[in-house]
Parts: C-alpha cells; structure tokens; sequence
C-alpha cells in the first residue's frame, strides 16, 4: 500500500558522509513546513567515525513511530550500510540510492529484483567535488536529488542548508547550496523516474524540532529548576550538557559531580537549602543512586530523578534501550520507600512528565522518578510550539513546595503529622525553621526515634501521600474503543507503535483498544477498572525479558477477577517494537478469540 | 531566586544557645565531646545565626553531632556528607556550612568525594574526627587505624598501612589543612574559627580518642606524640607543609596548609553565570530558550 503522505527515508554511510548532517537537515526542512517528523540515529561503538544511519520519517499527518520498514535507502557507502542490515529493514518495493563512486561489494548485499529495479546510481561524491573542490558535500548532492526524486520541501530544504552552515563564511553556504542544485539538476537532466514515490503535503505553521532529552530539559526549566547535579552517562548525557548551558542564563546552578553517588546527595543538600533539585542517570548511575533515593524518601526532601533507560543488567547496552528498569525504579531501596514514578511516552510528553515531576515532588515532599529510555531520549520528533510554550491543553501546572508560617515557626516541626502527611518544609535562611534532618527514623522534630511506635507513625505519614496525589490527577492514555473486547496496556516509549497498531487493527475491523498509563506508581486502579470491562484478552507488551510490567500490574490487579486472560509479549530490549510485530500480535490474538467463539 | 532572604540577629548568641536538646550518645571521656564543646564555644566566637548555618555529617559516632547542634543540621548517609555539603553551599552561598565525620566515613566510604570537593574549592569547613577506629559499629578496623592493631575485624592485626590525612588533602590542593586535638579544646576553638573565616574548601583532622574500643591511654599516648607549630611558621609553604606532615611521629598540630583560590561559587558567578547571562541578555525567557528549537 502505497501512502504519499508519509516517507520513511534510510540514510546510512560512515561518520564522515554527513549522514546525521543529512538526517538534520531533512527534518529541519519538513518542521518549517509544519510536517510530521520522527527520527532515529544509530552508531557504531567508535567515538567517532565508524557506522553510522539515520531514519528519518516525514508525514503529512501525526506520527507515532519510526516507521517500520524503509520506502527509500540512502546508502552513501555500502559497507557501512551492511552493518546496519537488520536494524534497517526495507520495504520490498523500497528506492535504492547510492553513490556512482562506491560500488556495491558483489556478495551478501540484501537486495531484491524489485529493489535492484528501483536503483539509482548517482555520483554524489563527483559532483560535491566539482561544485566544492571536496567530497564532503555528497550529502548536501543527495538532499538535492532526493528532493526532485521524492518532490520532498525544496525550498525549505534550501533554508534548512542555509541554517545549518549558518556560522560559516558565505562562500562556504554557496557552494553547498550549488551542490544541492547539482543533484536536483542530476536527476532531472540524467535521471529517469522508475518508481511512483511521490511525497504530497500541505505546508503549515512551523513546527518544533527536539529530543526527548531536550525536552526533558526544557520541562525542568519550564518547571522552575534551580539546582543541577550529575555525572555524565549515555544515553542520559544530553540533558546535562543542555542545562549546563542554559541553567546559569536563568541564574540556577549546575554541578558536575565525581559521580553518582555524589549527584544524588548533592541535589539533596540543595533540596534541603530550599532549591528546587534533579539529576539524570541512567542503570549504572541510578543503581548507586539507590541509597539516596531512600534517604529523601526518609528525610522528604523533594527531588527529580530523570532514568534514562538503556540495555541491563549492569553496562549491558549502553547506546541501545530497555524498559527493564521498573521494578528497580518502584521498589529500588531497603525498607518501604514511598516514590513516585513516570513515564512519558514520547518526546513532548518528556516535557509533560518533567513538568509533573516536580510539581509532585514539590507538593508531596518525596522523590519522583521519571522513567524515560533511549528510544525517546535521542529521537527527534516536531512538535508542537504551543505544547512546549503551555498554551496547549497538558499538564503545566508548577509548585513550590509550602513553607512553614508565623505560627507554625515558633514551635516548628518539620515533620509534623498532618491530614496529608505533608507537613510544611523550612529551609536555611528562615529564622525559627531550624530542624535536624536525618536518614534514621525520627519523631516529628527530626529527632532520631527507634522505637516502633513512632516507625509505625512515620511510615504511616510518608505513605499517606500516595492516597492524596492518587485523587489529585488521572494519568492516563486510552486509544482505540475503550469498550473493546481485546485490550493492549503498555506503558513509555511502547505507546507509538501500540497505538499505531491499535488504529491499523481497528481499520482491519478489529476492535482493539490501548491504555498507557503516565502515572506508573503508585497504581491507580479507576483506569484499569474502566479498561477492563469488556475485556476478554488483555495484551501486555514491554521490552523486559522478564515481563516486570506485567508482574506489576499483577500485584495490584487479578485480571481473573476482570474475566480477562492476560497475554504477556515481553523481548529483551536492544531495538523498539515495531507496529508490525505489535500488530501481528493483535492479529493473532484476536485470530485466537475468534476461533474460541 | 530568593524566596526568603536572610536575617540578622539583634542579641548576642552565647555558647549554650547552640546546644540542642539531644543528649550526645557518646562514651565517656570520648574525645567528641571535646570538639563539641569547643565548637559551641567557636559559634558564639564567631556569632554565627543558626538560621544561616547548616552543620551536616554522614554516618559514624561522630556523624550524630548534627543533631547535638542548634542550627539547620542534616544527618545525611554513610560517606555523602560533602556532596551534600556541596548541594547546600552552592545553592546557598550565604550560608555558613560546616561538615562533620568520621575517619571511616571520610576516609574509606566517602573517600573519592574528599579530592573533588578541594579541588573545586567549596567553600566549606569540613572537619573529621579521627580516632582510627569504627566506634559506632564497636570496634572494626578503619583507614586510620595503625599497622598491626587487633580489632574484631583484623584479629590477626590491621594489615595495610594507614592513611596520612594532613599529607592526603595538601596534595588534594585543599586550601587550608589543619589539624588539631580533642584534649586542647581551646586550640580546637582557634582552629575551627579560622576555617570557617577561610574562604575556601577548609579541612580540620580532629585527633579524637575513642576510649572504648582504642583504650583508655590513647589521651596519654597521644599528648606525647603532638606538637604545635610555631608561631612563626607560614603555612603557605607546600613543601615545608608536605615535610610537617610527612612527620608521622610527631604530629604538627595547627594550621600546616593554607593557599587562598578562587572559591567555587566565586567562579560560578563570574565565569559561569555572568557570562551565560550575557550571553541571554539577561535572564532567559521560555520563549527565547524554545528559539533553539525552532528549524
């Protein structure tokens, strides 16, 4: 089936071909034209140079995924390209383009007769030269033949290119923007036109272009972030690098700790001194954050910790993602340690999160954990300017966490019992609010307390917020019919290509809904109790080996009691679910359902 | 950014108006108690507002005298204490911040903040009371504790040489190391008055005896082993305080490192924050950090 409306374009070469160049410029180009756009990079382990490609999937109407197979491949060098063999999987009609120059090593290259048809050699690397004096420009020679190729946003193309050499001297701009035209002149002088590709849009308002970890950046700007402290970690890192630069233009401070054990204590002390405090980590990291999380949840200090998830156990697969980090992020600590944990399911939803994360951590005086993973940290998406300024429909609400009163100072008890369990928070520097802090159990003064009365009460205190922040928001997604006889519950970065699925499935006439909770922990049972009625199979994908999601929703839920059987779909992580395979699972359920009727 | 601003006190704090309700749990004749007397002494000295100070330790015996002191205090967790320290300074460069531990808190757990903190220069008074044991947990073998000795986890003796605190933080580039004694509290007073007026990351050694599990001569072992720098010596000096230091028969007691630097929240502010400011023009709106974004 052929959609004109939505390409997803392959690009794949060495670090040096100006793939990821390529991939940028491409989005810019769709974004200023209010287009849809998703993108995806994958490396090679090198520091630099070594494999590299880019997806990038540009569409006339939302997306919600990477786009599960390529409609045309880029391959500026083919045996790179081979490296990426089973992560790029390619339409059987897809476009080949590659450069006259490289030849295509004889054996094991995957290509079909359909495909071999569809090919155009294009010398990339010749004509950069001779509009350039070097060959690095090939990729700008390839945006311009593609876009005639594809009828892909010329003019915004141009702006995109001007953009990006914006910093160079204008001899430089030009003869990149002559190497555009060269390819664009390529294949209307030479090139004669074998497929039907031809990309159909309408422009509209400019659209946004960010990464999940950008967006989690701006949501803890967004939110009032005072005080950052980390320690640099893939595939996390970019959140730092973000805030350290635009922190201090907003007079916050950010702090690069020795590790983080460190980041997690130092965000604690600047909590404690009244600041509103995050860190970003990812398994290693949050795994020697762990005894700090227990401390602010005993101490209820307010603090944002972002899990930028990727491949575990232990250094596992740093640049590729999982969602195996669940348990530990909701039980990870000795004792019974109350937090709060969230997910967002893509990139302007990291911004959503983070804006919540502080204002429960603010408001309820306890860690919050936001659950992201590598498949929305480093994709790019457009989004919406509306939606990261506030103005559109989301969670935007911020907090700063009660201080003590008049009254309450002249015999002030940090930690005294209240309805909420929330009792007001003094920081350095309001005269009367002295109190001690501590990890050890305490009675209402911060005094250290080790009999069980008072544990038994303090406990108690911390975990009454849960019942408070449970009544205050709903946090979920469904899509689809809500009252549809097979469900699908997923939760983070699956949400794309369940609901991709889910809207294909319904389409096929199979009545299939989805519920994505934001709000992971503590779990709010309306939403499920809503989903559940009707249902007669419930689909539960994750990528955890292990299935931890679905062990978690089965302590808070016996999908027996709901008349449900729960189907789990659990993969190690390493490469997202595609709508295909999440599709085909609904096929085969459904497929199985039907036979049972 | 600031909420609630600072106060300044209208009478004169005497030594006890530091004091908490908390009974210390310590031993007797254990050697915090000499440093925490002294060290009310030296808050008065100093007439520092409990409101803008914080005193905060880890884990350890002497970790619990955040809570024998009446300012806002913080017992943190095992080894932690200076990335929390650092968390509070920096947030709150206005307040005073006095960091306390112990030699296994500080030396073995919290060993790799120890550097970083000297080297960034925070500008924090941190002060380890050393009495080369695990008191605490009764009575196991810690960095300090010499070559040799039995405790219940090194029955056969302690192997490993010791750690040389005073050597370890000069050559950490910490700005002002000292060290000092529980049986000299006045010399104790001196010393953390003029740590905490030292603009910079400031360590104190506090040779502190645990009489419990070191045994009850360790006052009398220790008076025959210290020392004090003379008057005239100059602590400027890396060399001569590397030397001083080295002398690990005699221990120096005094001030035996001191270099002014640049503090970190100095640097913050004028190499960090000025410039991104005016990078931004100012302070960044939303809608001008959201430009970036724009294609």
């Amino acid at each position: 089936m052929l959609n004109n409306r939505n390409i997803v374009i392959g690009i794949a070469g060495s670090g040096g071909d100006g793939v990821v160049s390529a991939g940028e410029i491409l989005v810019n180009a769709a974004s200023s034209d209010g287009l849809f756009v998703f993108m995806l990079k994958s490396f090679g382990a090198q520091i630099r140079g070594g494999e590299c490609s880019v997806r990038v999937r540009i569409s006339d109407l939302p997306v919600q995924s990477q786009g599960d197979r390529i409609d045309v491949m880029v391959v500026l060098s083919w045996s790179n390209f081979l490296r990426f063999r089973t992560e790029l999987l390619l339409k059987d009609n897809a476009v080949i383009l590659s450069d006259t120059d490289d030849p295509m090593p004889d054996k094991d290259v995957p290509l079909n007769d359909q495909q071999r048809e569809l090919w155009y050699k294009i010398p990339f690397s010749k004509l950069a030269n001779e509009k350039t004096g070097s060959s690095l420009a090939k990729n700008i020679v390839m945006l311009g033949a593609i876009s005639e190729l594809f009828s892909l946003p010329k003019e915004a193309l141009n702006k995109s290119v001007h953009k990006k050499f914006r910093n160079k001297p204008d001899d430089i701009i030009e003869s990149n923007i002559k190497a555009m035209q060269a390819g664009t002149d390529y294949v209307c002088e030479h090139v004669e036109k074998k497929d039907p590709l031809r990309f159909e849009y309408e422009a509209r308002s400019p659209r946004l272009v960010m990464q999940g970890n950008e967006a989690v950046a701006m949501g803890a700007i967004y939110a009032g972030l005072e005080f950052y402290a980390g320690y640099p970690i893939t595939p996390s890192t970019e959140i730092m690098e973000w805030i350290s630069r635009y922190l201090p233009q907003r007079d916050g401070i950010t702090m690069q700790m020795e590790d983080e054990l460190a980041s997690i204590n130092a965000i604690i002390g600047a909590s404690f001194a009244g600041r509103k405090a995050m860190t970003a980590t990812s398994g290693p990291g949050i795994s020697l954050m762990t005894e700090g999380i227990g401390l602010a949840t005993m101490a209820e200090i307010p603090i944002v910790i972002i899990n930028v998830q990727r491949g575990g156990p232990s250094t596992g697969l740093p640049t590729k993602t999982e969602q195996a980090d669940l348990m530990q992020a909701i039980w990870g600590s000795t004792g019974d340690s109350p937090r709060v944990v969230i997910a967002p399911c893509d990139v302007e939803d990291c911004f959503d999160c983070t804006v919540m994360a502080f204002y429960i951590s603010e408001k309820y005086q306890m860690p919050v954990i936001v659950l992201s993973d590598q498949f929305i940290a480093h994709r790019t998406e457009s989004v919406s300017p509306d939606a990261i300024r506030g103005t559109k429909e989301g969670f935007r609400k911020t907090y700063t966490r009660d201080i003590p009163n008049e009254e309450e100072l002249k015999e002030y008890r940090r930690y005294k019992f209240t309805e909420s369990g929330v009792s007001p928070m003094s920081y350095p520097g309001i005269p009367g609010g002295e109190y001690l802090g501590s990890g050890l159990e305490h009675d209402e003064r911060g005094y250290p307390r080790g009999d069980a009365v008072s544990h038994q009460k303090m406990t108690e205190k911390r975990w009454k917020k849960f019942e408070y922040i449970k009544q205050e928001f709903r946090f979920e997604r469904f899509y689809g019919p809500l009252d549809a006889p097979l469900g699908v519950i997923a939760w983070g970065s699956t949400k794309g290509a369940v609901k991709e699925a889910v809207n294909k499935a319904n389409a096929m006439g199979i009545a299939v809904g989805a519920l994505v909770p934001q709000l992971i922990y503590p779990f709010l049972l309306d939403p499920f109790n809503e989903f559940m009625k009707n249902k007669k199979r419930v689909i539960i994908p994750e990528m955890s080996f292990s299935g931890q999601f679905k062990r978690y929703l089965r302590g808070f839920i016996r999908f027996g009691d709901y008349g449900v059987k729960d189907v789990a779909y659990a993969k190690a992580g390493g490469s997202p679910f595609t709508v295909e395979e999440i599709l085909n699972k609904i096929i085969e359920v459904w497929k199985d359902m039907e036979a049972r009727r | 950014m600031e909420r609630y601003g600072g106060q300044t006190m209208n009478e004169a704090k005497k030594a006890a108006d530091y004091r908490s309700e908390l009974k210390p749990i310590w031993c007797p004749g254990c050697g915090d108690f000499g440093f925490l007397n002294a060290m009310y002494k030296a808050l008065e000295e100093l007439q520092l507002d409990p409101a803008n100070t914080v005193v905060c330790s880890g884990i350890g015996c002497s970790s619990r005298i955040s809570g024998y002191v009446k300012a806002y205090s913080f017992n943190g967790i095992h080894g932690r204490v200076l990335p929390f320290a650092s968390g509070v300074k920096m947030s709150r460069p206005e307040t005073t911040v006095i960091a306390v531990g112990g030699d296994g808190d500080g030396f073995s757990i919290g060993a790799g903040h120890i550097g970083h903190a000297a080297r960034k220069n925070i500008n924090i008074t941190y002060v380890v009371l050393d009495n080369n044991i695990y008191g605490l947990t009764k009575g196991q073998a810690s960095p300090t504790t010499p070559l040799g000795v039995r405790t219940k986890t090194t029955y056969y003796g302690n192997m490993g040489t010791t750690f040389n605190p005073v050597r370890m933080l000069i050559a950490y580039k910490a700005s002002f190391v000292a060290r000092t004694f529980s049986g000299d509290p006045k010399h104790i007073q001196k010393i953390l008055v003029e740590a905490v007026r030292h603009p910079g990351f400031a360590f104190i050694e506090v040779l502190s005896p645990c009489v419990t599990f070191r045994g009850q001569d360790q006052y009398k072992i220790l008076r025959e082993r210290v020392r004090y720098l003379d008057e005239s010596y100059n602590p400027e000096n890396e060399v001569e305080a590397f030397d001083i230091a080295n002398d690990e028969n005699m221990l120096a007691l005094g001030v035996i490192y001191k270099k002014i630097r640049p503090t970190y929240d100095e640097i913050i502010q004028q190499n960090v924050i000025s410039k991104a400011k005016a990078a931004s023009n100012g302070v960044a709106k939303i809608d001008k950090l959201l430009e970036q974004f724009q294609p």
